[in-house]
């Protein structure tokens, strides 16, 4: 086990009676990172999430908090924003804050305290005495965010954080999260928008089909699924450009801009480096731009669960 | 405070707090007295006065019938023949029945008289009917048989039966002590189900509103489900308290100002009714010696403690299966199919009184009293006629007890199965074998 790692999952199973939710499942999440949980829908990132909740029980395997074994004390060290959540809907914000508050073990006094700053923070201190059924859907969900992160987690889990929210509230909620990540929380996020896992994690887990099929830094996944892909912006025809190096890499798109440049989109294929071919397209074409493509999140994504 | 005192907490303010409660705190013991009074009115009769048309074929009964203000006979022309007589009843609105003393009705014993009405007389004007006919034959018999009309009277006997228990003498006409019984058994029912239905409520809202996986982030599901139990249960008290409070207060405030004559012996006895009542001997009417009866013969603090006690018993035992119910549906119009078999029960348990009441040491009083669905109802109806040899054993009740304590463990411990299942499913109504397997695994 590393010393920095705040949460490690041995050995998960868990099923439910018609199917198999969670199949040895290992992780570890290391402490003050942001770790984006992701896979496609029913591949048990919920059931995952429950368990380290302690609101499951696994079938087989431990999970760890801080090198011991996770029990309900570790239950107070936590925050947890489900992605199916609400409040009561009769009750009044503050007095709902402060009971939850309450139930993650902080003094009424201490949650008072708290719940000003963030109220204020998030530009919610009017809505004190309304009930929660008064409130539109957007406020609501600040409120539960405030509720999730107010007694100072270790570890928050949050799941789908920003989904039905607004662009400013999302931003806003956004920037908290990115707050939080500098202010050493460690964050387990579970999304399926990928643009804010490339913003946010430092490391992302894909599970599929119950099985977990990749777990690694951001850079390292996108390295692991770099297909040697380039960018060619260049002046010429695009018969030039297809005649001047034979074999050793192929083209997947010539897009042309203008009547004399193109951009092509081109895959190297084995040891066939990007030096041999600029050595070869150099007499043919004016090289404009060479880049290289590297895959995005959503990508690795796709091409990761696709190929299970 | 710990997490399962503040879930308790939250349970009883938030519902003690709203208008429905401090309304209903007011409104249900008005509802009891009104109840009460509503009792006491229709038992009185809708009629005050019958309009009664008597054919008499043998023309004997004109002089020996018995007339009376609320039951006023007139006699039907001699010159029509019965159907038309009784095409005169129909027409004429103001009467309201038919009697009808076949010729040889006073000489034999074989034949019926009739009654034809337009709306059906209260059983008391049938028994009244019944008893003036069978005075007049016997007045008419004793006078052919040229009996001293003295020698009649000293003859004739009115004996009320005083069944009293051998071993206990305080121990008689314990059937009567059953209307008590009866009437906490009724707040036992509503109780239970007003209370174990909340529950269900509460825990369909938390699954509804999506809090539940929150609070059991932080708790267990069972002690999710205990607490919230325990926080209803505590309402359902502070309610009974509050309206046995203001019960008690409206009772001695302002039933003596709108029924004085129920509450005043020397009124009592020397209204016409009483004497009235004499002539029918089963007719109880809630008199002062029924007022009497209740405060000195009813042992009132075994009633409350044994109410307590199996309220909180049933309350405790149907509401852990309301809350695993409420965990298996989304909403709770779905409830219906969950609901049925739990009412099941209870609903024979007040069908079953009667029985109970009719012989409490019956067979069938004992398993009712001890099958723990039941026992809740018929138990209190048999402590209210009495402990000791004359109805329920301390022993009966002791086992009663504890069988509805060990159901209680066991069917939480089961309904937190289904909870802990259940709260975490939506958007799907859940089977009956849905439930199965959620226990099962």
């Amino acid at each position: 086990m590393s010393l920095n790692n705040i949460i490690e999952i041995e050995g998960l199973h868990k099923s439910y009676p018609n199917h198999k939710a969670l199949d040895d499942i290992n992780l570890s999440i290391e402490e003050g990172k942001v770790f984006g949980l992701l896979g496609p829908n029913g591949a048990g990132k919920t059931t995952l999430i429950r368990i380290i909740n302690q609101i499951l029980q696994p079938d087989e395997g431990i999970v760890k908090f801080n090198g011991e074994i996770l029990s309900r004390k570790h239950s107070q060290s936590i925050g947890y924003l489900p992605e199916e959540r609400g409040l009561y809907k009769k009750m009044k914000v503050g007095e709902q804050a402060l009971y939850l508050a309450q139930l993650k073990g902080m003094s009424k006094k201490e949650a008072k305290e708290k719940l000003n700053y963030w109220f204020k923070k998030l530009g919610a201190s009017d809505w004190w005495n309304k009930k929660i059924e008064d409130l539109s859907k957007g406020m609501a969900q600040k409120i539960q965010f405030i509720t999730t992160v107010l007694h100072n987690p270790k570890v928050l889990i949050l799941d789908e954080p920003l989904s039905g929210l607004d662009p400013v509230n999302s931003l806003l909620i956004k920037n908290e999260i990115l707050a939080l990540k500098k202010n050493k929380t460690s964050i387990i996020l579970s999304t399926h928008d990928m643009n804010s896992v490339e913003e946010i994690c430092d490391e992302v887990a894909i599970i599929n089909n119950s099985k977990k099929i990749l777990q690694g830094s951001i850079p390292e996944i996108k390295e692991s699924y770099n297909e040697n892909l380039w960018t060619v912006k260049y002046k010429g025809t695009q018969m030039s450009f297809i005649n001047a190096v034979w074999g050793g890499w192929e083209m997947i798109n010539n897009e042309s801009i203008n009547d004399h440049t193109n951009q092509a989109e081109i895959k190297l294929l084995n040891d066939f480096t990007i030096n041999n071919f600029i050595k070869g397209l150099i007499d043919h074409v004016e090289i404009l731009e060479i880049n290289k493509k590297s895959p995005s999140i959503n990508d690795v994504f796709i091409k990761a669960t696709s190929d299970e | 405070m710990n997490k399962i005192g503040l879930i308790i907490s939250r349970e009883y303010t938030t519902r003690v707090r709203k208008k429905t409660f401090i309304l209903m705190s007011f409104l249900g013991p008005l509802l009891i007295v009104g109840f009460i009074l509503l009792t006491a009115y229709l038992s009185k009769g809708n009629k005050e006065k019958y309009e009664i048309l008597v054919v008499d074929e043998s023309h004997l009964f004109d002089s020996i019938l018995r007339n009376s203000k609320k039951y006023h006979l007139q006699w039907a022309p001699n010159d029509k023949n019965y159907s038309q007589i009784q095409e005169i009843f129909k027409k004429d609105e103001k009467l309201d029945l038919l009697v009808y003393l076949p010729v040889n009705l006073i000489k034999t014993n074989s034949m019926t008289a009739k009654c034809l009405y337009k709306e059906i007389p209260s059983t008391g004007a049938q028994k009244h009917l019944s008893s003036i006919i069978n005075e007049a034959i016997e007045l008419y018999r004793v006078s052919y048989n040229k009996i001293d009309i003295s020698t009649y009277k000293s003859i004739k006997t009115r004996i009320n039966l005083d069944v009293v228990d051998v071993e206990n003498k305080a121990n008689r006409n314990i059937q009567r002590k059953a209307f008590v019984g009866i009437a906490f058994a009724m707040f036992i029912y509503a109780f239970i189900f007003l209370y174990s239905v909340q529950v269900m409520r509460g825990v369909i809202e938390e699954k509804t509103n999506r809090i539940v996986e929150i609070i059991i982030s932080s708790v267990s599901t069972f002690q999710l489900m205990m607490a919230k139990i325990i926080g209803v249960g505590l309402v359902g008290i502070t309610q009974f308290i509050i309206w046995a409070i203001v019960t008690f207060i409206m009772s001695i405030t302002i039933l003596p100002t709108i029924i004085p004559n129920k509450y005043s012996p020397s009124i009592q006895m020397n209204s016409e009714e009483s004497t009235d009542l004499l002539n029918q001997s089963l007719n109880i009417d809630p008199s002062n010696e029924t007022l009497q009866f209740i405060i000195h013969d009813i042992q009132w603090s075994y009633m409350v403690i044994f109410f307590a006690l199996f309220f909180l018993g049933g309350y405790f035992l149907y509401s852990g299966l309301m809350a695993a119910i409420g965990a298996a549906v989304d909403e709770e119009a779905d409830t219906q199919q969950f609901l049925l078999p739990l009412t099941i029960p209870m609903v024979f348990a007040l069908t079953m009184a009667g029985k109970v009441i009719d012989d409490p040491s019956s067979s069938l009083a004992f398993w009712l009293s001890e099958i723990p669905f039941t026992s809740p109802i018929i138990m209190i109806i048999r402590i209210a006629m009495g402990i000791g040899d004359s109805s329920v054993e301390i022993w009966e009740i002791a086992l009663s007890l504890f069988l509805l304590a060990i159901t209680f463990i066991a069917t939480t411990w089961l309904s937190s199965k289904i909870y802990s299942k259940g709260v975490l499913s939506y958007g799907k109504k859940a089977s009956y074998s849905d439930l199965f397997k959620w226990l099962k695994s």
